[in-house]
C-alpha cells in the first residue's frame, strides 16, 4: 500500500482546484476519510486556492441581491450532522474496513489514469464505487482476503444482512491471448457464475448468496464458462 | 447599505477586518438567521462572483452558478465546521466546484476539440497574471505567484482560474500526467507558505 497511498496523496493539490474527475474526486475523498495528514494538507491547500478565487472581486449586478435573501427565505436549510456514538467493536471493523476502502480507491485511481478519455467506463466505475463504500457501511460487513500465487490479491466485502458481496483482485496480471478470468460462487449445490474479471477494473457486485461457501476465481476460455474448467487461481471462504 | 458599511466590506480580506467576521456569520446563518446571511451576502458575494465570473465567463450563466451558490451556502451552512478551516475558504471551494461543474457540463454539451484548438498555450498565463494585479490582496497573491516556477504557477492557474482538469492542463503544457500532479501540489504548498495559510 506504501507507493499507492503516495500516488494518492499527491492527489491533494490538483483536488483543491477541482482539477480531478468526478470520479478521481469519490475515490480521492474516501482516501481522505483516513488520512489524517492528507486531510490537513487538503485543508490548507483549498484555503491556499481560494486566496486565488478572493483576488478576482468583482460585484454582482445588485439586483441578484433581493433575489438570493428572497430565495433564501423560502428554502428549508439542511438538517446538521449529529455525531456518531461508536462503540469498540464497530471502531476495530473500521480500520480493516477502511483498507478495503482504499483499495477500492486506489483501482479507481489507477483505472482513471490509464484510461482517462473512456467516460462511459468511468461512470460505471464511479456506480459501482459508490456501492462498495455503501456495502462497507453495513454493521455486519465482513472483510476477507486471499492472495494467489502469482502475486495477485483479492479482498472480498460480505454483507449477509444484504445479501451483497464485493469482490476486487490487485495487481491481478493480463490473462493469456483468448483466456479471461472468470469469478465464482461456491456452495454444497456446485458452483455458479459471478461474472468475468477484467484486471485493472472496479469491484465485481455478486448478490444472491444464500448457499455460498467460497469465492473463487479461474481462468477460462474468453466468453466465460458454464462450469469452472481449470483450478482456481485464488479462492476464499466467505463463511 | 450604509457608506460605511460598504467601506468595510471592500477591506472584508485584509486582517484589520472590524465588525463580524464571515466565520461568525456563517456560523449564525447555521441557526436560520436570515440577517446574518443577508450580512454574509454583502462581506462574501464580490469574490463568490468574482470567481464564477472569471471561471465561467459568460455573464448570465455566471449570475445563474452565483445564485446557485448563494443559496447553497444559507441551505448548506449548517454543515460549515469551523474547526476544519475558514468560512471564506469554505465559500469559495464550494463556489469553484459549481463553477467548474457549470463549465464541465457545458463543455461535455459541446466539441472538446473546439475549445482546445482555440487555445493558444501561452495566453491564459498572461491573461491570468494581468487579472490578478491590482489590490492589495492581489498583490500579495501575485507576488508569492512569483515565487514559483513557470510550470508550477500555469499548472495552478489553468485548473483554478480556467477550470481545466489536470489531463486538460497536462495537454496544454505538453507534460506528463505525473507531472502536472505534483506541480499543482508543489505550486499550492508554495504559496501557502508564503501567504502564511493554515488550515
Amino acid at each position: 500500500m506504501r507507493t499507492t497511498s503516495a500516488d494518492l496523496h499527491t492527489l491533494t493539490g490538483a483536488y483543491a482546484v477541482n482539477a480531478l474527475s468526478d470520479t478521481e474526486r469519490a475515490a480521492f475523498e474516501a482516501h481522505l476519510g483516513g488520512c489524517g495528514s492528507c486531510s490537513q494538507e487538503v485543508a490548507e491547500l483549498a484555503a491556499t486556492a481560494a486566496r486565488l478565487g478572493a483576488a478576482v472581486e468583482s460585484p454582482p449586478p445588485p439586483q441578484l441581491r433581493a433575489r438570493v435573501l428572497a430565495a433564501a427565505a423560502e428554502t428549508r436549510q439542511v438538517s446538521p450532522h449529529v455525531p456518531k456514538i461508536a462503540d469498540r467493536r464497530r471502531l476495530r471493523w473500521a480500520g480493516g474496513l477502511l483498507a478495503a476502502a482504499c483499495l477500492a480507491a486506489v483501482v479507481v485511481v489507477t483505472v482513471q489514469n490509464v484510461e482517462t478519455s473512456d467516460e462511459r467506463r468511468l461512470a460505471q466505475l464511479s456506480s459501482e464505487y459508490s456501492r462498495f463504500s455503501d456495502l462497507l457501511s453495513t454493521p455486519d460487513a465482513k472483510l476477507i482476503s486471499g492472495t494467489a500465487p502469482n502475486g495477485a490479491t483479492g479482498t472480498a466485502v460480505v454483507s449477509a444482512s444484504r445479501d451483497e458481496a464485493l469482490f476486487l483482485a490487485k495487481n491481478l496480471p493480463q490473462p493469456a491471448d483468448g483466456k479471461t478470468y472468470q469469478l465464482w460462487l461456491i456452495g454444497a449445490d456446485g458452483e455458479r457464475s459471478a461474472g468475468l474479471v477484467v484486471p485493472g477494473s472496479g469491484p465485481s457486485v455478486v448478490t444472491g448468496l444464500a448457499g455460498t461457501e467460497r469465492v473463487a476465481l479461474t481462468v477460462e476460455p474468453a466468453g466465460g464458462s458454464e462450469k469452472p474448467t481449470t483450478v482456481p487461481v485464488m479462492s476464499m471462504s466467505i463463511v | 447599505m450604509p457608506e460605511r458599511e460598504r467601506a468595510l466590506q471592500s477591506l472584508q480580506s485584509t486582517p484589520r477586518d472590524v465588525g463580524p467576521t464571515a466565520d461568525d456569520l456563517l456560523t449564525l446563518v447555521a441557526r436560520g438567521d436570515e440577517a446574518a446571511f443577508e450580512r454574509l451576502y454583502d462581506v462574501v458575494s464580490g469574490s463568490v462572483f468574482g470567481l464564477i465570473r472569471r471561471v465561467v465567463r459568460d455573464q448570465a450563466q455566471s449570475e445563474e452558478v452565483f445564485q446557485e451558490v448563494m443559496l447553497e451556502v444559507w441551505r448548506t451552512a449548517t454543515r460549515f465546521d469551523a474547526e476544519r478551516g475558514s468560512a471564506n475558504a469554505w465559500i469559495l471551494t464550494l463556489t469553484h466546484r459549481r463553477a467548474v461543474d457549470r463549465v464541465r457540463s457545458a463543455q461535455a454539451a459541446t466539441h472538446r476539440e473546439d475549445r482546445a484548438a482555440r487555445l493558444d498555450p501561452g495566453r491564459p498565463f498572461d491573461e491570468v497574471s494581468e487579472q490578478v494585479d491590482g489590490k492589495l490582496e492581489q498583490r500579495q497573491v501575485r507576488r508569492c505567484l512569483s515565487f514559483l516556477t513557470d510550470l508550477q504557477r500555469e499548472s495552478v492557474l489553468l485548473a483554478y482560474y480556467q477550470g481545466y482538469s489536470y489531463p486538460e492542463v497536462a495537454s496544454l503544457l505538453g507534460i506528463p500526467l505525473g507531472t502536472v500532479k505534483t506541480r499543482m501540489r508543489d505550486g499550492l504548498i508554495r504559496l501557502r507558505d508564503c501567504m502564511g495559510v493554515t488550515g
